[in-house]
């Protein structure tokens, strides 16, 4: 690799640098996919919870627009509840709530 | 996912160690709120939506948009609250 004596330390920084934004993008993509499980699971119990009470041999179709409008309405809660408590953390830090 | 080996950790130097820790602090506490986020959803939509009847639009009602932000806000307040009876009784 060197020609000229060992690796210059400007390469290494940028190989630093590299490896960390590796590292970094890898994290995130990990926890992405945990968020994104965990509200696959948490609709998938509610939904089924509220839209199957008898579980037929087949999907029916007011399953299926049951599901749907469920899942729709789980989101935009998981908005709301987003707001409120994001809402709430910043008034608690502000005022000191939390320290 | 490209594999986490030790040659990249070994490349790591003193300044991007320290950028690496920050970026973790922030994304746990980023992740610890949104877990929360999810329980507190769970519960809530139970108790403002499922609990109530069953389900014929995917639009919050005014009443279930109302339901579900106390139920967070209360949610809170009792916690704070198991938490200083706790500490009173010590």
């Amino acid at each position: 690799m060197a020609l000229f004596g060992s690796a210059a330390p400007q390469q290494n920084a940028v190989q630093a640098s590299q490896a960390r934004q590796q590292i970094q993008d890898q994290i995130a993509q990990e926890l992405a996919v945990a968020n994104a499980s965990e509200l696959v699971n948490k609709l998938t119990d509610n939904c089924f919870a509220s839209c199957i009470a008898n579980p037929g041999p087949s999907f029916s179709a007011q399953e299926d627009t049951c599901v749907n409008q469920c899942l729709e309405k789980y989101m935009r809660s998981w908005n709301v509840i987003s707001r409120t408590y994001v809402a709430r953390i910043q008034k608690a830090s502000s005022s000191g709530e939390l320290n | 996912m490209a594999e986490l080996n030790q040659q990249v950790l070994n490349s790591l130097d003193d300044s991007s160690r320290q950028e690496l820790m920050k970026f973790v602090e922030a994304e746990n506490s980023k992740s610890k709120v949104q877990m929360s986020i999810h329980q507190f959803t769970n519960l809530c939509f139970k108790t403002c939506v499922t609990n109530k009847g069953p389900i014929f639009s995917g639009d919050l009602s005014v009443q279930e948009e109302n339901c579900l932000a106390n139920c967070v806000n209360r949610f809170l307040d009792t916690n704070i609250r198991v938490v200083q009876q706790l500490q009173n009784q010590q």
